[in-house]
């Protein structure tokens, strides 16, 4: 044990002290420095390496990202997992860099456990939503000496009076944007942005109003659009029968829809 | 006062007197291994004492609930930033409660001027299979007495209580009733029996014999009516990572049998 907890302090009192604190009290957390002199004209490069989209339909959230890894013109790794669980009903899905994401990914988890362990309730959407915003604050002195951008997605299920589904994007500075009906970040968000929004108003039915298997088959139709233009973008792996990973955020929690039924959509719909 | 040994010691027995008087009145509370888990149970008045501390570790406590909440507190701490900087699986039960919170907790004790822990901890830890659990208790002086650390012969159930004679009491009659394959609302039964036959046995007049179980029934239908039901499990066979629940009253109410 290097620093004792802080409850064992005689003059302990309260617990307003929030899980990155706590962290940092104990030297597991950094926050990036600002940067100085030169640093500070320094472009603002957008670090392009996947695409992920969310939207509601009529199950609750839908939430994809392609599986692709990039650095340059380089593909990493072509099975990566964007699309992380957070809690029972809140997933984060990231498109930037995956060390950055990973990590903020698992600050959050645990900020989410330890609230609720220590203060005896669960965290609220909008306390969670703001956690989030605060870890990309936090990051951006890495951001603006052109290390560590991600830019995430946020969707949850709000179990409190008014139950319904969340969805918010953000961008690198840690600034939240809930939307109504879809989001899209990384590189291959153009593409997708264009298609879910010509979906929404000109579609057979408005997104909020697809069945699940409908939902899935336009996700998989964006990714393809996008992978077609941007190289950082996996698309759907035709040969090495890699698919998209799908999770859908609903009031009964997470489902991570199993490949075979990716697969059985992306052959009837998609290819 | 304290440069003289004898003292000292006399001071310490003046503060453990003083301790035990203090904790007299905690009401009891049960942990049994059940078909699926660990089931925590207690029937409380005023105040939670059933508390989630990680994804595999539960407590419960008695004692004053400023030095429970400091405690509940730095495990809580402790078991995070363990599951944070390695892994979930890295957290143990074991070493929270020997390497941090016995020592801590024995030298508040002995430190005569300064002032002790008013708490008695109950911690529970759920393996991959029964023979992993670990049951564990923690005195207001350190002292740990664990169901699974050592190659004896498992209860996988544990007790805390007010008195020594009302924790012995239960310890006894779980070991003539406990099943350790026991369906969830069977452990129910059996735990809260349990622990009304605790707290039967506190008191200044109390029986130190085993009622029969009418009177136990008897006496706990009598509390049902002025209290509430606290129970928790820890599940072993949990989809998720978290394998802490609260049991919802009604649950429990219509478990319990006649």
């Amino acid at each position: 044990m290097d620093k004792p907890p802080l409850a064992l302090d005689q003059n302990f009192s309260g617990a307003s002290e929030d899980f990155p604190a706590l962290l940092r009290r104990k030297g597991l957390l950094q926050v990036a420095p600002e940067p100085t002199g030169a640093t500070g004209n320094h472009p603002f490069v957008q670090t392009e390496s996947t695409t992920i989209l969310a939207f509601k339909f009529a199950g609750g959230v839908l939430v994809a990202g392609d599986r692709r890894a990039t650095a340059g013109n380089t593909v990493v790794y072509d099975r990566a997992d964007k699309v992380l669980e957070i809690d029972r009903h809140s997933i984060m899905a990231i498109a930037g860099v995956p060390a950055t994401a990973w990590e903020m990914a698992r600050v959050l988890e645990h900020s989410f456990q330890y609230f609720r362990r220590s203060q005896l309730q669960e965290m609220s959407v909008d306390g969670k939503v703001r956690a989030l915003s605060k870890l990309l604050r936090d990051n951006f002195g890495f951001v603006m000496q052109g290390v560590g951008v991600v830019v995430p997605i946020f969707a949850t299920y709000d179990g409190s009076s008014k139950p319904e589904a969340r969805l918010y994007f953000y961008d690198a500075m840690g600034a939240q944007f809930e939307v109504t009906d879809y989001a899209a970040t990384g590189s291959g968000s153009p593409a997708v942005r264009g298609i879910l929004y010509y979906e929404n108003n000109w579609g057979d039915k408005k997104l909020q109003e697809l069945n699940e298997e409908e939902a899935v088959a336009i996700a998989l139709r964006a990714l393809d659009t996008a992978a077609e233009a941007d190289t950082s973008t996996g698309g759907v792996d035709r040969s090495g029968k890699i698919f998209p990973l799908i999770k859908i955020v609903s009031r009964e929690g997470i489902t991570t829809l199993p490949k075979e039924k990716i697969a059985g959509v992306f052959k009837q719909k998609v290819a | 006062m304290i440069e003289e040994p004898y003292r000292w010691v006399e001071a310490i027995a003046n503060r453990r007197e003083y301790i035990e008087t203090e904790l007299a009145a905690g009401s009891p509370i049960a942990a049994v291994g059940y078909r699926n888990g660990i089931l925590f149970v207690t029937l409380g008045r005023a105040r939670q004492k059933i508390f989630e501390i990680y994804d595999r570790i539960a407590m419960g406590a008695i004692g004053h609930p400023g030095d429970i909440e400091r405690l509940r507190l730095a495990a809580i701490e402790l078991a995070s930033t363990e599951g944070f900087t390695r892994s979930a699986a890295d957290v143990s039960l074991r070493r929270l409660a020997h390497y941090s919170l016995s020592p801590v907790m024995k030298s508040a004790f002995e430190q005569v001027y300064g002032a002790p822990f008013l708490a008695r901890l109950l911690f529970a830890e759920i393996g991959s299979s029964p023979k992993e659990d670990l049951f564990l208790r923690i005195d207001y002086d350190g002292a740990i007495a664990a169901d699974g650390l050592t190659g004896q012969p498992r209860q996988r159930f544990a007790v805390l209580s007010g008195t020594r004679q009302s924790a012995e009491l239960m310890e006894k009659f779980l070991q003539k009733e406990h099943v350790t394959d026991a369906a969830l609302p069977d452990a129910i039964t059996t735990a809260f029996d349990a622990w009304s036959l605790g707290r039967m046995a506190m008191g200044e007049n109390a029986s130190k014999e085993l009622p029969e179980r009418d009177a136990i029934r008897k006496h706990r239908d009598e509390q049902l009516t002025r209290g509430g039901i606290e129970a928790a499990v820890l599940e072993r066979d949990s989809k998720s990572a978290i394998r802490y629940r609260i049991l919802a009253d009604e649950e429990l109410r219509s478990s319990l049998q006649r």
